[in-house]
């Protein structure tokens, strides 16, 4: 039987959860033989809107856009570290825009064929389901979705695989 | 990240008593404060006044979310309040603000900090959420007008 899924996407959005879906992703990638992209939006489709609304001034939002950069590239390179100690060669993505379009387009862009997400947050009425990013990425996703729930389990199935280069990891948080 | 991630109960507060808008910015850091044994209010408090002092965070209909982003505190925290009768606020419409939003998060927190204030902007800008919104009159109908 032909392999099912070659190309795996993971999104980072600089939570605990998405990390763990990042060592998940390390360790599936690996077991697979699959390739292993990880993207983060800075959303700044959100950025805009909060100006557009008044809430934000113009120099919060280019602070505010200059911080989540930071925070982009350093789960980027977090996760290209964690990804290079297993031997699992991870092509890192910085987007901007809006989330759930950008991440669309980057499955499509790749030809990925499972996205794997961190743990959905928990509904607390109708109207969480309409304001989660990860919501609504895996609602609206049209391949398979991969939703990573526990992160001790996870970080358990990440230390079991052997370590290529010994790396000391750095706490990045 | 979602509101209901960082909306508490016991982080809303009606009526606020606050009759000014350094009085209830005070307010609702004074209730984050206590309520989560916060050691920094005093730095908190500076952090959301500097950024009233750039530009009041007043909107429109009566809806206030002031925000600041500190290291004085390390997660994100939301604190809901109403005002027992509306307070200058120097909002964009010029009417007096009664329903108030404080957003807090440290800096390495961008992401939820921006996700959390969309949410909050989003809902709040619905007519009908606004319309039962004023017809609050306790801290458990506010939470759970966002809750159910």
């Amino acid at each position: 039987m032909e392999q099912m899924f070659k190309r795996l996407l993971v999104y980072l959005d600089g939570s605990e959860d998405s990390m763990s879906a990042a060592m998940a992703s390390i360790v599936l990638a690996k077991q697979l033989g699959a390739s292993l992209t990880a993207v983060y939006v800075v959303n700044t489709k959100a950025l805009l809107d909060l100006v557009k609304a008044h809430i934000f001034l113009d120099a919060e939002q280019q602070e505010y856009q200059r911080d989540i950069e930071g925070d982009a590239q350093r789960h980027l390179n977090h996760v290209q570290k964690l990804g290079r100690k297993k031997g699992v060669d991870i092509t890192c993505l910085r987007r901007e825009g809006e989330v759930t379009k950008e991440v669309r387009a980057c499955i499509s862009e790749h030809n990925i064929d499972i996205l794997v997400l961190g743990g959905l947050s928990e509904i607390h009425s109708r109207r969480d389901e309409l304001l989660s990013d990860t919501d609504r990425m895996m609602r609206s996703a049209s391949l398979p979705v991969f939703v990573v729930k526990d992160n001790d389990d996870v970080w358990d199935m990440y230390e079991s695989l052997e370590d290529i280069d010994g790396e000391e990891m750095y706490e990045s948080r | 990240m979602n509101l209901g991630d960082v909306l508490h109960k016991d982080l809303v507060k009606v009526p606020l008593t606050g009759v000014t808008k350094n009085q209830v910015i005070e307010e609702l850091v004074d209730l984050l404060v206590t309520r989560r044994q916060l050691p920094n209010r005093d730095e908190i408090l500076k952090a959301v006044m500097d950024r009233e002092h750039l530009g009041s965070t007043g909107l429109v209909d009566g809806i206030a979310i002031p925000h600041a982003k500190t290291d004085a505190v390390s997660e994100v925290f939301v604190v809901v309040g109403v005002s027992a009768s509306p307070v200058p606020f120097e909002s964009q419409d010029g009417e007096d603000c009664s329903y108030f939003f404080l957003v807090l998060a440290p800096s390495d927190h961008a992401s939820a900090h921006i996700e959390i204030l969309s949410a909050i902007a989003r809902t709040t800008a619905s007519s009908s959420f606004k319309r039962i919104l004023k017809a609050v009159k306790s801290p458990d109908e506010l939470y759970e007008l966002f809750i159910d």
